[in-house]
């Protein structure tokens, strides 16, 4: 081809607008780094005497896999805005099967089906804390602290982290961390993306620190018996990214009462947004946490259902005493952060409790916290935006532009948390009723509620539906499409919708 | 050391602030004008008694050739922000003992001059002042105008006196009054062109206009007596979003004022929206009765009108008469059109070119005057100054004084203000707030 030429006009555009090879390229590396993360239960293994092969072989094939992605993103140019989204829901994907392989090849008869074992990995990383397992004793030490350690991973973001901790990835990194973040919006902390990623991973490790410290101090001094060590440490990495699994068959419930309320405060810090918890702690400004609107809201609210659900166990005769705060407290706090975990098996509740517990899955933590669902702030300004609509009614002319703790909000955020409220109460109601329809075509009996409870839990991230699936449950009965389509929601959910219908679109690939 | 000397003052920009400010000094100082613009210079020279040179100001040769190293005072007033900081900085280099004044719109020059950075004495901002101007009027709402003197602590208020007064004050002699409030003084009755001194035995009517110097507790009950039943001011609409408006605006929520704002272009009044959260901003012309009618224009207690031409703001100052506002005050940008708004019931009008020229005047008084408002237009001014200990008038009662034309209202004494009765006598470095017309305020100057 001569000089001339390549500037021509007869130059066919190319068919499709995103750079798939490039993408891959990226999704490759991000790949390859994650390969190191089963080091740490095959260690474990060693330790217990329990065999390392399943996870140094699952480490083996993606550091491989991962490697030939890369190599196929050779020679591209760097990504730009659209392979984003391409890059941060396949590398959800990856990150899912990675977890499922050390499940599949350890030959538990509880995870052998590679569906099972998918959906596990997929709740483990987007800290939705769902199980199939129906036995969860009979696991090896190291794999149930792998589940939990995928939980820990996933939750504070795994591209967060790659951007917190790998040399280069060629590319800005903005709009990667803004379609993990959970939230409308990425608070900068620092004047570079990576100094920002590795604030908040270094406080997110702190904290889980901290509260595995204090844990295994309840557990030595005799406060609680049960908090081995282990139990400690599983807990922290379940804790801190509102994951929900549990080593103990029965969650919380066999712990101290004093474990439970240190859980409680952990999960609510944990539904806090990190980048104020990083100024409120680091910085050293804790009226930063008074003064932000969404904290308050998400405070207030916390405290009026617990309250309310409390009436209702105490007039409804379950529990009385600091045993009915603790257990409203508890339950609202773990399925209001997305955490999932309980301390009692709220099954048999009264209707109206099973409402607030659903009701409140529907929330969310704050933005930019580990916890999932729609978020407190979406709400805040949603509310506000209609306040806003039913003055203008009233005044047509007047102009009030919608503030955020005194910040005007841009209209385009607004816009954007409406259509993602509305995607997400859509792709809820649907996966409500497929997995309704497939339980009354291949089982299991569940009821409409079950239903409802599952597509919100899983969307949510949150752990626990209701019925078979209940928080000390399992949802090993559903079928194969109900799976799936459980593991998609919760893919969804964590990427907050968005990202992925946006690869479903035609003017993604199109010009 | 008395009389003051006449000091020469050098004015450039012959617009209306400049001819304001030429009408106000012409008498006591020198002046010399500079203007690019002859048509503006000549009615000016045929009027008074001053140079006119015309020249670019903000040229350094042209403010040299002007003689301007003898100025003592540099008044820079053009309607440009940039020409008027350059000129006062080419007359620093000139004349580095001259005071520099320079009237500007610009917040980030007044910021800077306020930090202390800006190498020109004083700065005067027409849409602050204006807004200083028509806040004073709207927190006493009967006044036609008011100021306030030494820290406001005393207060300078005009009222008209209608049928609706306190009828105790209307037709007797002052003396006979009782409920006139303490701690004030009436200083001027002005009916159409005639101003009298007030004594006990003169008589109040209707139509009079008086001006009032005392506490602001005493002013506020004044308004009480003259005007029943304006309360506090809760609502008050101002229609546009300029400079001014937006100004007004300001100044007014500061006073915890409720402010509704009417501004038509819709980018300009979602930028007051977001600048402004207190404020309630309609995208609206204000000139629609469908508008007016259903935001209930009507209902609020005064109606401010800034927009950018005169017609208008007449216009939608009579419609919103006509939809029941009460009390309005407009922006006038011509001083002809003052008449006709004044003719067509506005109740208050600001000019801001007077307002600014008020504020610069003050700098080209005695040292000794802290500040000056002008009352009627320019026909009356209260000054607020310091007694010389060489002043004939020290050591006498008040009912000995012989000024004429001219009445001490209130003096503050070690900080504190005091409202003299007959009796009290005068001390050397009293301040004085003292009311007279704008044609006596040398002799006044000259004597206290």
């Amino acid at each position: 081809m001569t000089a001339g030429k390549t500037h021509g006009r007869q130059q066919a555009p190319p068919r499709l607008t995103v750079d798939v090879r490039g993408a891959f390229g990226l999704i490759g590396t991000l790949t390859k780094y994650l390969a190191v993360a089963p080091l740490l239960p095959a260690a474990l293994a060693l330790a217990y005497r329990e065999s390392p092969w399943p996870f140094l072989l699952s480490a083996a094939i993606v550091a491989f896999v991962g490697l030939a992605l890369e190599r196929l993103g050779l020679g591209t140019a760097p990504i730009g805005f659209r392979e984003g989204f391409l890059v941060v829901a396949c590398t959800w994907l990856a990150a899912a099967t990675l977890g499922a392989l050390p499940y599949l090849l350890s030959g538990s008869p509880q995870l052998d089906r590679p569906v099972d074992a998918y959906f596990e990995a997929m709740s483990g990383f987007t800290t939705t804390g769902a199980s199939i397992l129906t036995d969860i004793p009979a696991l090896d030490n190291s794999m149930l602290m792998w589940r939990q350690f995928t939980q820990w991973l996933g939750g504070m973001g795994i591209i967060v982290l790659a951007l917190a901790v790998l040399p280069r990835l060629r590319v800005g990194g903005r709009q990667l961390l803004e379609s993990e973040m959970p939230g409308p919006e990425v608070d900068d902390l620092a004047d570079r993306i990576r100094s920002t990623a590795r604030r908040l991973w270094l406080l997110y490790v702190a904290l889980t620190a901290v509260l595995a410290g204090i844990l295994t101090v309840f557990g030595l001094t005799g406060i609680d018996s049960r908090m081995t060590p282990f139990n400690a440490v599983a807990h922290a990495f379940s804790t801190m990214p509102t994951g929900g699994f549990s080593p103990e068959p029965r969650s919380a419930e066999e712990f101290a009462p004093a474990t439970q309320w240190v859980l409680v405060v952990f999960m609510i810090i944990a539904g806090l947004s990190f980048t104020l918890l990083y100024r409120a702690l680091v910085r050293q400004r804790p009226r930063a946490l008074l003064r932000d609107e969404e904290a308050r809201l998400y405070v207030v609210v916390l405290i009026v259902v617990s309250a309310l659900l409390t009436i209702e166990l105490w007039r409804g005769g379950i529990l009385r005493g600091e045993g009915a705060i603790r257990a409203a407290v508890f339950q609202v706090v773990s399925m209001m952060t997305t955490t999932g975990f309980a301390s009692v098996d709220f099954i048999g509740w009264p209707a109206l409790a099973l409402m607030i517990l659903v009701g409140v899955m529907f929330i969310g933590g704050s933005a930019g916290s580990t916890g999932g669902s729609i978020k407190v702030v979406r709400h805040l300004l949603l509310g506000k935006a209609i306040r806003r609509e039913l003055r203008q009614t009233v005044h047509p002319e007047a102009v009030m532009p919608i503030r955020l703790n005194g910040a005007v909000v841009d209209e385009r955020t607004i816009r954007a948390i409406t259509t993602f409220v509305l995607l997400y109460f859509g792709i809820f109601v649907v996966g409500a009723a497929v997995i309704a329809l497939d339980a009354a075509f291949q089982g299991p009996t569940i009821s409409a509620l079950d239903a409802i409870a599952i597509s919100a839990t899983t969307l949510g991230n949150v752990g626990p539906g209701l019925g078979l699936a209940g928080p000390m449950g399992s949802f090993a009965e559903f079928s194969d499409l109900s799976t799936v389509v459980m593991t998609l929601l919760m893919w969804m959910g964590r990427l907050e919708v968005i990202p992925v219908i946006v690869l479903l679109t035609r003017g993604y690939w199109r010009v | 050391m008395y009389p003051a000397p006449a000091v020469k003052i050098f004015i450039i920009g012959a617009g209306q602030v400049g001819s304001t400010i030429v009408e106000a000094l012409h008498g006591e100082h020198n002046l010399t004008v500079i203007d690019l613009d002859p048509a503006r210079l000549t009615p000016l020279a045929y009027r008074y008694d001053i140079a006119t040179i015309e020249a670019n100001g903000a040229s350094r040769r042209a403010l040299a050739d002007a003689g301007v190293r003898d100025a003592d005072l540099v008044i820079a007033c053009t309607s440009r922000d940039e020409a008027n900081l350059v000129a006062a900085t080419f007359a620093r280099i000139e004349a580095p003992r001259a005071t520099t004044v320079i009237r500007t719109s610009n917040v980030e020059y007044i910021e800077l001059w306020r930090e202390g950075r800006l190498d020109v004495d004083f700065v005067v901002s027409s849409e602050i002042e204006t807004a200083h101007a028509i806040t004073r009027v709207i927190g006493v709402p009967a006044a036609l105008q008011t100021d306030v003197f030494a820290d406001g602590q005393v207060q300078m208020v005009e009222y008209e006196v209608t049928e609706l007064s306190n009828p105790d004050v209307l037709g007797k002699p002052l003396r006979q009054c009782d409920l006139v409030p303490r701690d004030s003084r009436v200083v001027s009755k002005i009916r159409g062109e005639t101003m009298t001194i007030p004594n006990g035995a003169t008589v109040i009517n209707a139509g009079d206009r008086l001006v009032v110097v005392g506490s602001p507790e005493a002013a506020q009950a004044w308004g009480e007596l003259l005007s029943p039943g304006e309360g506090v001011v809760e609502d008050v609409v101002v229609f546009g979003g300029g400079q001014v408006g937006v100004a007004i605006a300001r100044q007014l929520l500061e006073q915890c004022i409720g402010v509704r704002l009417i501004e038509p272009d819709r980018e300009r009044a979602r930028r007051i929206a977001e600048e402004l959260p207190d404020a309630r901003v309609y995208q609206a012309t204000g000139l629609d009765p469908d508008f007016l009618e259903r935001e209930r224009i009507g209902q609020a207690q005064a109606a401010v009108f800034a927009m950018r031409e005169d017609s208008k703001n007449h216009y939608a100052a009579t419609l919103a008469r006509v939809h029941g506002v009460t009390f309005t005050i407009a922006i006038v940008h011509d001083p002809i059109a003052r008449e006709v708004y004044e003719h067509s019931g506005v109740d208050v009008t600001v000019n801001p070119r007077q307002v600014t020229a008020e504020e610069i005047v003050r700098f080209a008084h005695d040292p000794r005057t802290q500040q000056v408002a002008m009352v009627e237009g320019d026909r009356f001014e209260v000054l607020d100054l310091t007694t010389s200990p060489t002043s004939g008038y020290v050591g006498l009662r008040f009912r000995d004084m012989p000024i004429r034309g001219a009445v001490i209202g209130a003096i503050v004494r070690d900080g504190k203000a005091v409202f003299p009765h007959s009796d009290d006598v005068l001390q050397a470095g009293d301040r004085v707030i003292v009311f007279t017309e704008s044609s006596r305020v040398a002799d006044v100057e000259r004597v206290l």
